[in-house]
């Protein structure tokens, strides 16, 4: 009787999970793309976090157990950006999700290409919040957030294309320092 | 009126595998059956599966092992029917976004093991019936099957909603069809293979699967077959900040 149990339950928390994503996709139907929701991001604060030049310095000026404990700080700092990066490429998995809707062919494989990337950042993000979580265990291991910081350059590419083919009179804006 | 072989019973049993034959054919007609050709496989082989099963069950002249033996082909069938279908959700899903679909398949392979191990593990400490073998392993195949089925089916739903992926509508409709049956399939089927119910109850819950699989084809007919509502997107408005200077930033971090 414990296996029907937990099969029983396992199925009901399966079958509400499913039918709220129903209901939240019959939502997002009606309310569309919320692209306030970008929240910009200080890149020249993140630039120091995962700089291993600062970290290698840091390394020789503190004694390890200070090392240790500022890193960690350094380390949850990062990990609260990229969290807020992962979150901002939702938002633009959305914008070009709506634009792939374009009739002109330009625009809607811009959008597709801007999803793309968008969706290759938020695997990135989760993959280095993963790392980030584990070196916060390990303080002395290096971090490399280089993934990171390729999918914040093919992002952009791709938003800007997407914006110029969208709007080719105005200047393209997304964002200065998310 | 709960009871087997009674007007609701039949009425439960045939409506489904006739409704889903006729969906295929406006499928066929609509030219779309070859962009869903696993859910049109299913729709025509599941169904005529079931019905060989029904006309065992109600032919005098079947004796009782040869019709388990036509339940056990059918459900073999039906597995691999549904196991094709789910993987041609996930690749209609997620086969047009190249960064995700590797890393989609490795995952979908990973919860596939836990799940196999974990239905097999379900099945291993299911009271068996030594008299009647045959049926309890058929009861045990239903469960196995449902159990890595809704796993599998969550997982996709899971994986969708982390990358707020955008399901296509048809897509939407067979996968939140299958998963509701799968659902309610595994509930039923782990009760009545480890609940120790009494027969009227195991009845009662033949009925509520059976009732489930109606609402799940009519779910299948629309939103294969009911246009949804046109979303005409405005002109998506852009983020207030300057993507040059941004892309600048962006280059000095990367090569500084």
């Amino acid at each position: 009787m414990t296996i029907a149990i937990i099969l029983v339950v396992a199925a009901a928390l399966a079958l509400i999970f499913i039918l709220r994503v129903t209901l939240s996709r019959s939502l997002q139907i009606s309310a569309g793309t919320g692209l306030a929701q970008i929240q910009p991001i200080d890149v020249e604060a993140f630039r120091n976090l995962v700089d291993p030049e600062e970290a290698d310095y840091l390394r020789m000026r503190l004694s390890a157990s200070q090392f240790r404990r500022v890193q960690r700080w350094r380390l949850r700092a990062t990990a609260a950006y990229v969290q807020v990066a992962g979150r901002n490429a939702l938002v633009l998995v959305r914008m070009g999700q709506a634009a792939a809707t374009a009739s002109d062919a330009p625009t809607a494989e811009a959008a597709r290409q801007l999803v793309d990337n968008a969706l290759l950042l938020r695997r990135n993000a989760t993959i280095a919040l993963l790392r980030i979580y584990i070196a916060l265990a390990w303080p002395n291991s290096g971090l490399a957030a280089t993934v990171i910081v390729r999918g914040y350059e093919q992002l952009s590419g791709s938003a800007m294309l997407l914006g110029r083919l969208q709007n080719p009179a105005a200047p393209v804006r997304i964002s200065a320092t998310w | 009126m709960l009871q087997a072989h009674s007007f609701l019973w039949h009425s439960l049993w045939v409506a489904p595998n006739i409704l889903l034959p006729v969906l295929a054919v406006f499928l066929w007609r609509s030219g779309t059956a070859r962009q869903f050709a696993a859910f049109f496989a299913f729709a025509i082989l599941s169904s005529v599966g079931q019905l060989a099963v029904y006309a065992a069950d109600i032919l005098p002249s079947v004796p009782a092992a040869t019709f388990w033996r036509v339940e056990w082909g059918d459900l073999i069938l039906e597995g691999v029917l549904k196991f094709a279908l789910i993987g041609e959700i996930f690749a209609l899903l997620f086969g047009s976004y190249a960064s995700l679909a590797r890393m989609g398949k490795t995952l979908i392979r990973g919860a596939g093991i836990v799940l196999v191990f974990a239905a097999a593990l379900a099945a291993a400490y299911a009271p068996k019936n030594e008299l009647f073998g045959i049926v309890s392993g058929a009861n045990l195949l239903e469960q196995t099957t449902y159990l890595i089925e809704c796993g599998i089916l969550v997982f996709i739903f899971l994986f969708a909603a982390y990358f707020h992926i955008s399901w296509p509508r048809q897509v939407f409709g067979i996968a939140l069809g299958l998963s509701i049956s799968a659902c309610i399939h595994l509930a039923t089927w782990a009760l009545i293979d480890n609940g120790g119910l009494p027969h009227s109850t195991r009845v009662t819950l033949t009925f509520v699967n059976m009732a489930t699989y109606q609402v799940c084809v009519l779910i299948w007919f629309y939103y294969l077959l009911v246009p949804g509502n046109v979303v005409t997107n405005p002109a998506v408005p852009l983020p207030e900040t300057n993507l040059d200077v941004w892309n600048r930033e962006l280059e000095r971090l990367v090569r500084p």
